[in-house]
């Protein structure tokens, strides 16, 4: 079996030392198929001096040239014909602007295998029926983002009586419809299977917040359980704690905090992190994870916030083997979180970008917004 | 908050007091005798009250890093000394008073003056006022969204060492989507002193009424020009701590470093000499909030990788990285604006082609840093100004400030006033 198969299908999934080895040969596969197969990954790998053939320990992959996310959403390139790619995945695009991330037949079979593992942990794969709440995007063909595509998925992983969206696509354009989802979530109260919210928490938020003002707090089944994933986006600066998140959920829909579970990952990087029942992103088998100083782009330890790189073998389809996010993220050693998973975690802190800027030179106010900054 | 005839009342009672407010106006207008005197005693016992450190805490809660600085600007600016330099040079009394023939001429506020300041510099909304004050005017503020509160706190400091001010201060923390309540400010104003970018100034345009005057403080560029050294060594490291301390966002401040030559291979040998520099200054003034030093790293680095697989957006130019800054080789010789944080565009200029290459920008450019040997400075001090520069300084003082110097061209206190004449019979 290849390196990448074995690495996906390997029985613990938050085993990491008993992974390393066989992470490092399957980015090695990896790295020499994109060198070989993309032009102009080969052209940076070649201009930064790093020779893929020479992948052969985990520090080799630190100092694997990393693609930013913003240089994806510029450059759209493959490592392979569109026939051999099912599925095409974009970024949400925060700020308009997103990227096209192109997956292999294979590459594809990894994920589900990755998602019924990492979710099974967690019980969130089973045979009981339930109502599905999206509180995301309701798919139609013009939609390719990889949020999308992965709320529908998630409906699958039980077999599902009823799926409500929050964002549906009417007149050309997505519409938040709230009270329609609250009107929904009523009805499911008097259901006898569980109801499952899956979307951005900025949504959940928002519904949670506009039951809570109209009196609509209802008792939903055991069983129930909040899915959220794909960050607080264009509300950043709404976002609230989680423990007042988990407060009002417990009020208004009778669920507990063990069973509002987070994921987090990015089209870029396509791994499941799910969040233990201390709600930490522990980091699964399929990825490592980098932090690096926000100034030298040089890896830093444990605890030190920086940049987040993400590194992962799954993909073919697109060079997205190790990729910076915008995020900002501190690892912190398995053993301060105490779940029992044997696995460093990762917690988001902020995101990158200019939060007080001033300045009057011409024209550097476009310049600066544009960079996704405010300008005071 | 709004600050109302020396009191302060709740955002929501805007129009209400907006309603009155014209009719307050005219009658302080009509009655109010404002003693240039009084003003300037309030300003120079607040400076006094500044410099003895009685506002520190509320300084730092803005701008913790640069309390020193904020301080030392304010105490400057509103120092009795200073003021009466600056009174001195901006309005002489030889333009300000005398006889020709049976015509007195004197001196008059413009009336009310509209403020909208924008946020950049912690303090320039109050200076603004303070400079609408000096000239006896009546003073309608426009707060701008981020203001933190400190504008407010100064002017109330200000009423309270001089209370007849309180008929001459209106502030308003009306948001910029107000259009209503800002035409109204508007329709009140003689003179509508705008500080802002082209989006901010442009929207001033459409809101005010014909005869009402616009005093537009814009934004502006600031580059230098390099044509041999006096003390190369000083010079270069004086550039180099400029960029990085200003973090190139003043209009003052260098975005692009000219040298006097034909030839591109001599703009990759000064880059080469350069970087090592900037290099030492990025490190001393590093950006200390971590999101936007992720961003720059972030935007650097994939400059790099798109260079490498000749992706580059713009061609034709080649940049040199240096830790935490960069130096930018262009072909062409535009004054443009950089990335800045420490990121310098290098360009060529020959002194031959300084007044077309830069009446390109006309109306924008502010300050140039001249480096060059001393028989050259005169000549090329004569050209810049010709080819519509107004601040010709040192490398590294760019961005100093000198009291009694004109702001863009101009003395701001000679926009705010009117000069009137008077038939003696």
């Amino acid at each position: 079996m290849d390196p990448r198969s074995v690495l996906f299908s390997h029985p613990d999934p938050y085993d990491i030392k008993g992974t390393d080895k066989v992470f490092v040969r399957a980015m090695r596969e990896c790295c020499i198929y994109h060198y070989k197969h993309c032009g102009v990954y080969r052209d940076i790998l070649d201009a930064e001096g790093f020779d893929p053939y020479g992948i052969k320990t985990p520090s080799d992959i630190a100092r694997l040239p990393f693609l930013p996310t913003v240089f994806l959403k510029r450059h759209r390139i493959y490592s392979m014909p569109q026939y051999r790619m099912p599925i095409k995945a974009t970024s949400s695009g925060t700020g308009g602007v997103y990227s096209r991330i192109g997956f292999d037949t294979q590459g594809l079979l990894c994920g589900l295998q990755m998602v019924l593992k990492v979710f099974g942990m967690r019980g969130i794969v089973s045979p009981q029926p339930c109502n599905y709440v999206i509180l995301g995007y309701k798919p139609h063909k013009g939609n390719h983002t990889a949020i999308a595509k992965t709320a529908y998925g998630y409906t699958l992983l039980t077999p599902a009586v009823s799926r409500t969206f929050a964002l549906r696509f009417t007149d050309g354009e997505y519409k938040p419809d709230l009270e329609g989802v609250a009107r929904a979530v009523v009805r499911n109260s008097r259901s006898p299977f569980p109801t499952r919210f899956i979307g951005f928490p900025a949504y959940t938020w928002f519904m949670l917040r506009l039951m809570d003002e109209k009196g609509m707090n209802v008792k939903l089944p055991k069983g129930s359980k909040i899915m959220l994933g794909g960050g607080w986006k264009q509300f950043y600066k709404e976002q609230v704690d989680k423990t007042e998140m988990y407060a009002l959920a417990k009020k208004v829909l009778d669920i507990d905090e063990e069973n509002i579970i987070e994921s987090y990952g990015a089209a870029e990087h396509p791994i499941l992190y799910c969040d233990c029942k201390n709600h930490h992103f522990h980091i699964p088998v399929y990825s490592r994870v980098i932090i690096r100083d926000v100034n030298t782009l040089k890896p830093l330890r444990y605890g030190q916030p920086g940049l987040v790189n993400l590194i992962t073998p799954m993909v073919y389809g697109t060079p997205i083997q190790s990729i910076v996010t915008d995020d900002l993220g501190v690892i912190h050693r398995a053993e301060e979180c105490g779940c029992g998973i044997n696995s460093p975690y990762l917690e988001i802190i902020g995101r990158a970008g200019f939060t007080d800027v001033k300045t009057c030179a011409a024209g550097a106010e476009e310049i600066l917004k544009n960079a996704g900054g405010d300008v005071k | 908050m709004i600050l109302y005839g020396g009191k302060l009342y709740p955002t929501e009672k805007q129009s209400e007091l907006l309603e009155r407010l014209e009719m307050r106006i005219n009658h302080t207008l009509i009655y109010g005798r404002l003693e240039r005197e009084t003003v300037l005693s309030a300003l120079d016992s607040l400076a006094e009250r500044i410099a003895i450190g009685e506002f520190d805490t509320l300084i730092a809660a803005v701008a913790p890093d640069d309390v020193w600085k904020y301080k030392q600007a304010a105490v400057t600016a509103m120092k009795r000394e200073n003021l009466e330099l600056r009174l001195s040079v901006e309005l002489p009394d030889s333009i300000i008073a005398g006889r020709t023939g049976c015509l007195i001429h004197s001196v008059r506020p413009l009336g009310t003056l509209f403020h909208i300041a924008a946020g950049n510099a912690e303090g320039l909304p109050a200076m603004s006022v303070l400079e609408g004050l000096v000239t006896g005017n009546v003073n309608i503020l426009k707060l701008p969204s981020a203001d933190s509160g400190l504008t407010i706190r100064i002017l109330t400091e200000l009423i309270k060492a001089a209370p007849e001010l309180a008929e001459y201060l209106y502030v308003f923390d009306t948001p910029s989507s107000d259009i209503e309540a800002m035409r109204k400010m508007a329709d009140m104003a003689d003179g509508i002193v705008v500080w802002g970018g082209e989006t901010a100034i442009r929207a001033v345009r459409n809101l005010a009424p014909a005869g009402v005057k616009l005093i537009e403080w814009g934004h502006r560029l600031g580059f230098a020009y390099i044509s041999g050294y006096t003390d190369e060594k000083a010079e270069l490291s004086a550039l180099a701590k400029h960029i990085a301390e200003t973090g190139q966002l003043l209009c003052s401040s260098c975005q692009t470093i000219y040298i006097d030559t034909y030839d591109t291979g001599a703009l990759d040998v000064f880059a080469a000499k350069f970087l090592p520099l900037l290099e030492r200054a990025a490190e001393t003034y590093l950006h200390t909030d971590i999101g936007a030093a992720a961003q720059l790293s972030v935007k650097r680095y994939c400059g790099r990788l798109e260079a490498s697989a000749g992706l580059s957006p713009r061609k034709g130019r080649l940049t040199f990285y240096g830790s935490n800054c960069s130096l930018t080789v262009c072909r062409d010789s535009t004054p443009e604006l950089s990335d800045m944080y420490a990121n310098v565009l290098v360009k060529r200029l020959p002194a031959k082609h300084i007044l077309p290459i830069l009446r390109r920008k006309k109306g924008e450019l502010q300050t140039a840093g001249l480096i060059c040997s001393p028989e050259k400075r005169d000549e090329l001090t004569e050209m810049l100004l010709r080819s519509g520069v107004n601040r010709v300084m040192t490398a590294g003082d760019m961005s100093a400030s000198f009291t009694g110097e004109a702001h863009d061209g101009e003395y701001p206190l000679r926009r705010y006033i009117r000069n009137t004449d008077t038939e003696i019979l």
